[in-house]
């Protein structure tokens, strides 16, 4: 089933809430309207009642003063036959006044009125004139049959309409009480059940709003207080369950935004860190050679030394100075491969030829062996010569600096498949398994080898750049303390 | 030419580096050169030297182990050393001085603050 939205079910109960104080209310004017309806029923029955009884005595002095003066011949008996027979017709109009809405009533008035009107035309007329001429016949007629029959005939016509008036008054008493007794029942009973609705939705309230509010409110006091973790029971009805929701989507993505900040300033301390240790690094690795290059100039320029010494000192500041430049040229070249403006200067190039010569450079001042293995014929490859010289001399000198003096290093040269493949393989100190994928990275220097040996940790990533945009591949094996193999591999032929 | 010649022990693994300090010190100091740690200390207990000349980052035996070995040791406590390093940030400096350094040379020096640098430490302690 839907779900209702919060609104919607306050609504709904509201509405319920709403209805049932209606009812109560509807219902107890019902019981007010139906008793005063009654009680004016009762009141005009009262008046039916007197109305009737009235004619009962009138009709009553009717009979009575017509006996009296048929007998008597007194005219006190004539005034008051003339003053009942008077009051007659406005008797009768005032009782079927009070008895117009009441058909049956009214009719029963009216043959009540006819009753007496042919009392008087067809027993009191005849009676006085029959006095006038005859008093003694008179007297036996006033009192015979007919005219007691007609008497009767009055008194049950008006009894009837006493009696139903009074049955009438007996059953809307009790038609009346019976429906106020209705009414406080209906009344009590919603009232009980408004009651009983209101202490529902207060308890629904609290525990669907004002519960979760509350827990979402002290949630979001620990959020401030820097609590980020802090997550609140999704209960709740319709948009109070989706407030919680929010909230706990809110401090979810407070919580991944602040551990991404904390990430970031981590890396950031890191790349502060990296680039202090890179500039005093950069500057050990320039002063080292600078220190040899300064103090021999000012010996040259300062003191006097026999022709060979000068001379061995120049090629040692020559040496240091050309240090000096190859590591201006490895900065350079990062910033060609960073660039991606690094051009080769292709042609074709013994790579035998080139092997000897820079292993020839690198060994001669060396203490280092040199086990040099070359294949007999020229292997001719298709590219820079000065960079791939710079990548076999970068990889020597790396074999030499990474292993201890007198230690021998084999670098071999082969040809096979259409590929050249260069081998240097060193007996030093080997690098660490987790070095290895890191060791062609630019500025990544194994950890062991960065605090004794120098370097700028630029060599191989600018190596592995010349010889993969010569088509070709570089790759490492080592071994702790047995030592490293630098292979190199690259196309062949005079394309 | 002075009957004694000071005796100084060169220690750094650059050849340049030593050469450059033993033609800078010239006739008046016998100078040995070792290119490590370990060799260094060896050389130490073997022969009485007045003096040490000594690099801070080696393969191996750091210039800072062997000051602290030497000033651990009795025969060793008392002969000048002075600390040449291309690595000069203050903390640099300061470690090497704590380790026990007479003086801090930073790279690349002059030649003639070589000279007098040494000679004041070799003409105190005879």
């Amino acid at each position: 089933m839907k779900r209702l939205s919060l609104v919607g079910r306050v609504v709904v109960l509201a509405s319920a809430v709403a209805m049932v104080v209606v009812l109560v209310v509807a219902s107890s004017l019902i019981a007010i309207v139906s008793l005063r309806h009654a009680e004016a029923k009762e009141s005009r029955a009262k008046d039916v009642t007197a109305a009737t009884l009235r004619l009962q005595s009138i009709t009553a002095d009717l009979e009575s003063s017509l006996r009296g003066f048929a007998i008597t011949g007194s005219p006190a008996f004539h005034n008051l036959l003339n003053s009942a027979q008077a009051q007659v017709p406005g008797a009768f109009r005032a009782l079927e006044t009070l008895v117009a809405d009441d058909r049956q009533q009214l009719r029963r008035a009216r043959d009540a009125s006819d009753l007496v009107n042919s009392y008087v035309t067809d027993v009191a007329t005849p009676i006085l004139f029959i006095r006038s001429v005859n008093p003694r016949a008179a007297r036996s007629q006033a009192a015979d049959a007919v005219e007691k029959e007609h008497a009767r005939e009055i008194r049950s016509a008006l009894n009837t309409i006493l009696m139903v008036e009074a049955d009438r008054s007996t059953g809307r008493a009790a038609h009346a009480r019976y429906l106020a007794r209705a009414a406080i029942a209906g009344g009590s009973v919603a009232l009980v059940l408004s009651a009983a609705l209101v202490l529902l939705f207060g308890a629904w309230v609290a525990r669907q709003v004002a519960a979760p509010v509350r827990r979402t409110s002290a949630a979001a006091a620990q959020v401030a207080a820097g609590h980020l973790d802090v997550r609140v029971e999704e209960r709740g009805a319709g948009e109070v369950g989706s407030l919680v929701s929010a909230f706990n989507s809110m401090t979810r993505a407070l919580e991944r935004s602040q551990q991404e900040l904390l990430k970031q300033n981590q890396l950031l301390r890191e790349s502060e860190e990296h680039k202090r240790d890179l500039i005093s690094m950069v500057s050990h690795e320039i002063r080292t050679p600078l220190a040899s290059v300064c103090g021999f100039t000012s010996l040259l320029l300062e003191r006097e030394f026999p022709r060979e010494e000068e001379r061995r000192y120049l090629e040692i500041i020559d040496q240091q100075a050309r240090r000096l430049a190859s590591i201006a040229g490895d900065f350079l070249d990062v910033k060609l491969l960073e660039g991606g403006g690094m051009t080769l200067d292709r042609a074709p190039f013994d790579l035998v030829d080139l092997t000897r010569e820079q292993a020839n450079l690198f060994f001669s001042h060396s203490s280092h062996m040199l086990d040099l293995e070359l294949p007999d014929n020229p292997v001719v490859v298709n590219g820079d010569r000065d960079r791939i010289a710079q990548v076999i001399g970068n990889l020597l000198s790396n074999a030499i600096k990474y292993s201890p003096p007198g230690a021998e290093v084999r670098v071999v040269l082969s040809q096979d498949d259409g590929r050249a493949r260069l081998a240097v393989v060193d007996e030093g100190m080997g690098i660490p398994p987790g070095d290895r994928a890191r060791v062609f990275e630019k500025f990544y220097r194994g950890s062991e080898a960065a605090s004794a040996i120098g370097g700028t940790g630029l060599g191989l990533a600018v190596a592995r750049e010349i010889v993969t945009s010569h088509g070709g591949d570089i790759d490492v094996e080592s071994e702790m303390s047995r030592g490293s193999t630098f292979t190199v591999e690259l196309p062949v032929g005079a394309v | 030419m002075s009957p004694h010649r000071p005796k100084i022990l060169v220690v750094d693994d650059e050849p340049p580096l030593r050469e450059l300090v033993v033609v800078t010190l010239g006739d008046a100091f016998v100078c040995d050169e070792v290119d490590n740690g370990d060799e260094a200390l060896a050389r130490l207990s073997a022969d009485h030297y007045d003096l040490v000349m000594l690099d801070v980052m080696m393969p191996g035996t750091s210039g800072t182990d062997v000051l602290r070995q030497m000033r651990a040791d009795d025969g060793l406590r008392d002969v000048p050393v002075i600390v040449m390093s291309a690595w000069q940030s203050p903390q640099d400096v300061a470690s090497a001085l704590e380790a026990g350094a007479d003086r801090f040379l930073a790279k690349p020096f002059r030649i003639d603050e070589l000279g007098s640098m040494v000679r004041g430490l070799v003409s105190r302690s005879a």
